[in-house]
C-alpha cells in the first residue's frame, strides 16, 4: 500500500513538472510542402524557437491548395483552428467577415511602412493579416523566337496592346508548331487572373470606386473598356493562342513552342533549375488605354481570433516577416516578391533580371476587391470569359450577364 | 441480466456507432437542408426554400442534366461490355486468368491515378487525339477535355473502362452458378447459342443483373472524383455531387443549400434504383 502511494505521488510530481515550466505551443498551418522548401521553413522555425529561449514551440501542419481552404474553414468553425494560418489573399474577406481572424491594425501600429501588400489584408478599414509572400505576373518571352521574328527590324513597343499583338502575331508566323501566345483554357481560379491584367490595362474595373455621389459600389465589368479588353484577349486567343492549362502552356513554352506566356515567379524557379535551350526574357504586362497593370495576389499570415496565444502568434508572424528571414525563405523557395521592402534590396532579388522585372511590375499592380463575395464574383467573371472564348462568343452579352450577377451579389449584402 | 439486455449490451458498440456516425448526421443534415445555414453563421429555419431555389438554379439543373447523361450513358454500355467479357472469359482457354486479372486491374487502381493518366491521353496531341487523326477523325482542337461537346463523354469513356472489369467479375460469378445441366439439355434439344443465352443465361442472371444495375446506378449518380481531377466541372461536366462540393466547401460554405441538393440526389437515386426492382418484379409476375 505504501509503495503504491509513493508511486502515485511520484506520478503526480512528474506529471506536474512540465506544467511548471509550460511552454507555449503555437499551431501554424501552411502550404509550403515542397521537399526543397519545407526543411528551410523547419530550420527558420527552429531559429525562432531558439530566439524565444524555448518558451515557444511551433507545430507546423501542412495544407494543400486543393483543399486547404475548406480545412481551415472547418477548423475555425469547430473552434479548433490554428493559432497562425497562411491564407490565400482571396480568402481573407470571408474569414474576416465572419470574425474568425484577429484584427491587427492596432497591434501592427507603425510597422506597416516597411512592408507592402497591406491592401490585400485590409477588410472594412481593418487589417486582418500580415502580407508575407506576394505574387504578380509578368510576360516571359522566348528571346530566340523574338529575334527570329525580327532579325533586322526593331520589334514594336511591347508595352502597348497594339505592339504586343503585333509581336505575338509575328512570332506565330515562324512555323506551324510555333504559337505567339500561351492562352489559358477554362481553368478554375486561373483564367480570370489572365484576363484581369488586360482589363485593368485598358482602364477597366470590376467594381466602381465609391464617390460622394454614388457611395455604394456597383459592377462596371461590362464597360466599354472591359468589352475592348476582352475582345483584345479573345483576338490573342483565337489568332495566335496555344490553348492549354497553365501547366501545359508553360511546358510548351519551355519546349520552345510558345513565344510569350503570362506567368508568375514559379516560372523563374523552373527556368533557373531547368534552363531551356534558348534565352528567356521578361517584360511588363502591356496596357491599352493606360500603362499595363498586373495582378497582385499573395499569401498572408493571419492570427486566429480564438487563439489563446495572440501575443506569441504575433511574435511569430513578425519573425517570419523579418527581412533576413524573408530573404532566407525566398532564396530557398525561389520566390521573387517578399513583402518586406528591406528584404527586396538583397542581391538575390536585384542581381537577377527576371526578379527585377517581377519587382518592377510590383510598381503597377492591383488586386481584386477584398470582399466575402469574391468567390462568386470571380466565378461570374470567369464564366463570362469562358463563354466569350469557348462558348457563345458574345463578349458584350456575357460581360453584361456577369455585371448583373455581381450587382445582385453586392445588393444582397 | 436477461437475455434481451445481454443482447442489447453486445449490440451496443454497433448501435452507438450507428447512432453517432449515421443516424445523427442524417437527421442533422435533413434539418440543415431546411435552414439557410452557412459555416460561421447561425442557421435559420426556412422550410423548403432551399429545395425550391434548387429547382430554379440553372447551375444545379445543368449538373442534374450532366449527371443523367453520365448515368444513362455509362450504365448500359458498362453492363453490356461486362456481360460480353464475362461470357467470353467463362470458358477455359489458355491465358484466361491473365485476361480476367487484366480487365479487373483498372478497378484496383486509384481513381486519381487513372484520371491523371487519362487526362494526358485526352490532351491535345495526346495518344487519343493522334489515334483519332490517324483514323480520319478530327479531334477537338484543344483536347477532348477542353471542349463542351466531348469532355463529359471522354470522362464517361474512362469510367466505363475502369468499371467494366469489376462488373465482369460479378457476372462471371453469376454465370458459374447456373447449372451446366440446363445448357446440356438445351444443346441436346438443338437450341442455338442465342436461344440458350436468351432462355437460360439471361433469366437466371436476372438477380445478378439487378444487383449490378442498382449498385452501378448509385455509383454513377455519385460521380465526383473524375470530374474534380480532370475538369473541375468546367466544359459542361459539373455533376450533382460536384455541385454539392462546390456549394458546401468552396464558394461560401452554404451547408444548408448543399444539404438540400444532397437530399434531392438521395431522392433521385432512391427512385431510379427502384426501377430495376420494379421491372424484374413485373417480369417475375408475368412468368408465374
Amino acid at each position: 500500500m505504501k509503495s503504491m502511494l509513493v508511486s502515485i505521488a511520484l506520478f503526480i510530481a512528474v506529471g506536474t513538472v512540465p506544467s511548471l515550466s509550460a511552454k507555449t505551443t503555437l499551431e501554424f498551418w501552411q502550404f509550403w510542402t515542397d521537399s526543397d522548401i519545407r526543411p528551410v521553413l523547419d530550420s527558420l522555425v527552429t531559429v525562432f524557437e531558439a530566439e524565444q529561449n524555448g518558451e515557444i514551440e511551433v507545430n507546423i501542419t501542412d495544407l494543400t491548395w486543393a483543399d486547404g481552404q475548406s480545412k481551415i474553414a472547418i477548423a475555425f468553425a469547430s473552434g479548433r483552428g490554428p493559432d497562425v494560418v497562411e491564407l490565400g489573399s482571396d480568402w481573407l474577406a470571408q474569414f474576416a467577415d465572419t470574425d474568425q481572424l484577429l484584427p491587427i491594425s492596432e497591434l501592427v501600429g507603425a510597422d506597416t511602412s516597411g512592408w507592402r501588400g497591406w491592401s490585400l489584408a485590409r477588410y472594412q478599414d481593418e487589417l486582418y493579416a500580415w502580407p508575407w509572400i506576394l505574387g504578380s505576373r509578368v510576360m516571359f518571352v522566348n528571346v530566340n523566337l523574338l529575334q527570329q521574328a525580327y532579325p533586322d527590324a526593331e520589334a514594336p513597343n511591347p508595352a502597348t496592346f497594339a505592339g504586343f499583338q503585333e509581336i505575338t502575331r509575328k512570332i506565330h508566323t515562324l512555323g506551324d508548331e510555333i504559337y505567339g501566345w500561351g492562352s489559358n483554357t477554362a481553368e478554375k481560379h486561373r483564367l480570370y487572373k489572365k484576363f484581369l491584367p488586360f482589363l485593368w490595362g485598358n482602364a477597366g474595373r470590376i467594381l466602381s470606386e465609391p464617390s460622394p455621389y454614388a457611395p455604394r459600389r456597383y459592377s462596371v465589368v461590362s464597360s466599354e473598356m472591359a468589352i475592348e479588353a476582352l475582345d483584345f484577349y479573345r483576338q490573342l486567343h483565337d489568332s495566335v493562342g496555344y490553348v492549354d492549362t497553365q501547366r501545359g502552356i508553360e511546358d510548351a513554352f519551355m519546349a520552345g513552342q510558345v513565344g510569350i506566356v503570362l506567368s508568375g515567379d514559379w516560372m523563374i524557379k523552373r527556368i533557373n533549375l531547368n534552363p531551356p535551350p534558348f534565352l528567356v526574357g521578361t517584360m511588363f504586362v502591356p496596357g491599352g488605354r493606360v500603362p499595363g497593370i498586373s495582378f497582385l495576389g499573395g499569401e498572408l499570415l493571419a492570427i486566429n481570433r480564438k487563439s489563446r496565444y495572440t501575443d506569441e502568434a504575433l511574435e511569430f508572424v513578425r519573425f517570419l516577416n523579418r527581412p533576413d528571414v524573408q530573404v532566407a525563405f525566398c532564396k530557398a523557395a525561389f520566390i521573387s516578391v517578399p513583402s518586406s521592402l528591406a528584404a527586396v534590396t538583397d542581391s538575390f532579388f536585384v542581381s537577377q533580371p527576371m526578379m527585377r522585372t517581377m519587382n518592377g511590375q510590383m510598381q503597377r499592380v492591383t488586386h481584386p476587391p477584398v470582399t466575402p463575395d469574391w468567390p462568386k464574383i470571380e466565378a461570374a467573371i470567369e464564366r463570362a470569359v469562358e463563354e466569350a472564348l469557348f462558348g457563345s462568343r458574345f463578349i458584350a452579352g456575357e460581360l453584361r450577364q456577369a455585371q448583373r450577377t455581381i450587382d445582385s451579389l453586392i445588393a444582397d449584402d | 441480466m436477461t437475455q434481451r439486455w445481454r443482447s442489447l449490451a453486445l449490440l451496443s458498440p454497433w448501435l452507438l456507432t450507428l447512432a453517432l456516425f449515421w443516424l445523427f448526421p442524417i437527421g442533422w443534415s435533413i434539418y440543415l437542408s431546411l435552414t439557410d445555414y452557412q459555416l460561421f453563421r447561425d442557421p435559420s429555419f426556412i422550410g423548403i426554400a432551399n429545395y425550391l431555389a434548387l429547382l430554379r438554379d440553372s447551375d444545379f439543373l445543368g449538373a442534374l442534366e450532366n449527371t443523367f447523361v453520365f448515368v444513362l450513358g455509362t450504365i448500359p454500355v458498362t453492363t453490356v461490355i461486362a456481360l460480353a467479357l464475362a461470357l467470353l472469359l467463362q470458358h477455359p482457354f489458355r491465358g484466361r486468368t491473365l485476361f480476367r486479372a487484366g480487365f479487373f486491374l483498372p478497378w484496383l487502381t486509384s481513381i486519381v491515378v487513372v484520371a491523371l493518366i487519362f487526362t494526358n491521353l485526352f490532351a491535345r496531341g495526346g495518344y487519343l487525339a493522334t489515334l483519332a487523326s490517324l483514323l480520319g477523325f478530327t479531334p477537338p482542337e484543344y483536347g477532348f477535355l477542353f471542349d463542351d461537346r466531348t469532355a463529359l463523354f471522354a470522362i464517361m469513356g474512362m469510367d466505363v473502362w475502369m468499371s467494366v472489369g469489376y462488373y465482369m467479375l460479378i457476372f462471371l460469378a453469376g454465370l458459374e452458378a447456373i447449372p451446366r445441366e440446363l445448357y446440356d439439355a438445351a444443346t441436346v434439344q438443338g437450341a442455338s447459342w442465342w436461344r440458350r443465352f436468351r432462355s437460360i443465361t439471361l433469366p437466371l442472371l436476372r438477380p445478378v443483373l439487378g444487383y449490378i444495375l442498382v449498385i452501378n446506378t448509385i455509383k454513377s449518380f455519385q460521380v465526383f472524383t473524375e470530374i474534380f481531377v480532370m475538369t473541375k466541372g468546367k466544359f459542361d461536366t459539373a455533376t450533382i455531387v460536384f455541385f454539392i462540393y462546390e456549394q458546401a466547401l468552396t464558394t461560401d460554405f452554404s451547408f444548408g443549400y448543399a444539404s438540400a441538393a444532397a437530399y434531392l440526389l438521395f431522392l433521385i437515386i432512391g427512385l431510379v434504383s427502384l426501377l430495376p426492382f420494379l421491372a424484374f418484379a413485373r417480369q417475375r409476375r408475368s412468368l408465374w
